[in-house]
């Protein structure tokens, strides 16, 4: 019986959820893109308090903007560290396409941030391209049905359901060591020039 | 609890640290510094730090806690940074150590930077520092400090309108094309070099701004004119422009530190954060101390720049002086004032 942390910081979502070999038995979330820092702990000390117990933690690796996304992975590194047990890292994209009952090709996109979207190609379940970041244009120009935050924000789909990282796929990736993500998924470099390229 | 085990987190900038204290003990002191990858852009890229901070957090960890010979589990509270700071850098520590301090279900303190500066003294020195005037110093702070208690009460006398001090050692050392960070650059340059060759300004210290602004400072005004100096004089020498710099920082620090020690009757100065390891700041407080029969405390040079130690060595206090610890879900504050110690 591996009772599982299961942790999404990647979309302006924050999601905690204990699971018991596939059952949920704990979940809490909480909506905000700049209030990861503060609800990650709190939720993760709720579900403590229900279930004390947990052998590994699995975390979303995004890819999604940085500084949520940053908040979920040291939280999942320190406390797994603290408690002498793994964590497993997988793509957040994933968990979303998961719940997806579609079997031909579909696209998941999340909010990237700067009019630009963070997304995948699926087929049968399976990811195929990506994940990606870029305008959404050329996301609708594959001409597939689009999930997830991203597609909602600009009225790329009217699924409402399916937006966020489901926590029991993100555990149910986690059996697969195919599907694991060690670094966090950027896919933006940092904006930065250095002096020498700088205009005077 | 007699020596609480305190392990402390500081990402408030561009160092990855960890420190680890047994009461006033200091047993591990791991630095990750990500200056370098920021060198050649002139300054801190606030993203670069961040993804610096998560990539370096566990292996500072494990180092702590092998140079300390303790296991995470006898860890008995866990300190970080609340703030100031950049805030994506901060909320990878305060993160991290959430998640450290559930994972062992021992309390968290989110504790003030600034103060955190000011508590490595004790490190270094094992009587009580307090009542006591700080001078804090660094690339983001100048501001001078009365200390009645570092665990509840600070009083801010006074802080920068403009630069922090060692904000203008990087800029002129910019100029210069000394890299960065110029702290040390300039300090190394002018050893030896002829620091009475030019005069210049000293930033509020006319007898005006004595009156109305006693223990503020301003750097933008020598910046300006070390800046004009080097324009008009395509000869220069880089060592005397350096030293004199040098000393119009130093003087001020130290004329302003001084009249607050006056000010307050309290004789005893503590000068912490990064510019306190310039050794024209260290000789020239030594003196003047001394000749105002003020006690000088400067923490070693190791410990005067970013690090966890400090965070630890404040986090240690605050166990020890029975404050709560913060509560779970605190939030990186980015603006953190001085005189709020513990996050709350
Ligand atoms: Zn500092």
């Amino acid at each position: 019986m591996t009772i599982s942390l299961a942790i999404d910081t990647s979309t302006s979502r924050t999601s905690v959820a204990i699971i018991d070999e596939g059952a949920i038995v704990w979940h809490g979330h909480h909506d905000g893109a700049t209030s990861h820092g503060s609800a990650l702990p709190t939720m993760v000390a709720q579900a403590l308090a229900f279930q004390n117990r947990v052998d590994q933690v699995v975390v979303g690796m995004g890819p999604g903007p940085f500084t949520g996304l940053r908040v979920g992975i040291a939280f999942a590194l320190t406390f797994a560290q603290a408690r002498g047990i793994a964590v497993i890292g997988v793509c957040s994209l994933d968990a979303i396409a998961a719940v997806v009952q579609v079997h031909s090709g579909f696209i998941v996109a999340t909010d990237a941030r700067r009019k630009e979207l963070y997304w995948a190609r699926y087929e049968n379940a399976i990811r195929v391209e990506g994940p990606y970041v870029s305008i959404p244009k050329e996301v609708v120009e594959l001409n597939l049905p689009i999930f997830g935050e991203g597609a909602l924000k600009y009225q790329l789909t009217t699924n409402d359901e399916i937006v966020y990282p489901d926590m029991a796929a993100l555990v149910g990736l986690s059996h697969d060591q195919g599907s694991h993500v060690t670094e966090a998924m950027y896919l933006r470099r940092p904006d930065a020039v250095p002096t020498s390229e700088r205009k005077p | 609890m007699s020596q609480p085990l305190v392990l402390g987190i500081e990402t408030s900038c561009d160092e990855t640290a960890i420190g680890i204290v047994r009461g006033r003990t200091l047993l591990a002191n791991v630095i990750a510094s990500s200056v370098q990858e920021h060198a050649r852009f002139g300054g801190v890229v606030p993203e670069i730090a961040s993804r610096a901070h998560l990539e370096a957090m566990l292996p500072s960890l494990e180092q702590a806690l092998k140079d300390a010979r303790v296991n995470l589990g006898d860890i008995d509270a866990v300190a970080v940074t609340a703030g100031p700071g950049l805030v994506g850098a901060l909320l990878v520590g305060v993160a991290s150590a959430s998640g450290l301090a559930l994972g062992l279900g021992k309390p968290l303190y989110g504790i003030n930077h600034l103060a955190a500066h000011v508590s490595v003294d004790l490190l270094s020195h094992s009587d009580p520092i307090e009542p006591t005037i700080a001078l804090l110093v660094s690339g983001g702070h100048s501001s001078l400090l009365q200390v009645d208690d570092i665990t509840s009460r600070v009083i801010k006398l006074g802080e920068t309108m403009d630069d922090a001090a060692g904000e203008a050692f990087d800029k002129i050392a910019r100029i210069m094309g000394l890299g960065f960070p110029g702290g040390p650059a300039i300090d190394k340059i002018a050893r030896g070099a002829n620091a009475q060759a030019i005069d210049f300004p000293r930033g509020l210290t006319q007898s005006s701004d004595w009156q109305t602004r006693p223990f503020d400072f301003s750097f933008s005004g020598v910046k300006t004119a070390v800046a004009r100096y080097l324009e008009a004089t395509p000869d220069y020498a880089q060592g005397d422009v350096a030293a004199c710099f040098q000393e119009a920082i130093v003087d001020v620090l130290m004329q302003k530190a001084l009249a607050a020690c006056k000010k307050t009757g309290i004789d005893s100065l503590v000068i912490a954060g990064g510019v306190a390891a310039n050794s024209r700041l260290r000789a020239v407080a030594q003196l003047r101390c001394e000749a105002a029969q003020v006690r000088l405390r400067i923490p070693e040079p190791g410990l005067c720049t970013d690090n966890g130690a400090m965070v630890a060595a404040l986090g240690s206090l605050m166990v020890s002086a029975g404050r709560s610890p913060s509560p779970v879900g605190i939030d990186a504050d980015s603006s953190m004032s001085v005189e709020s110690l513990l996050v709350s």
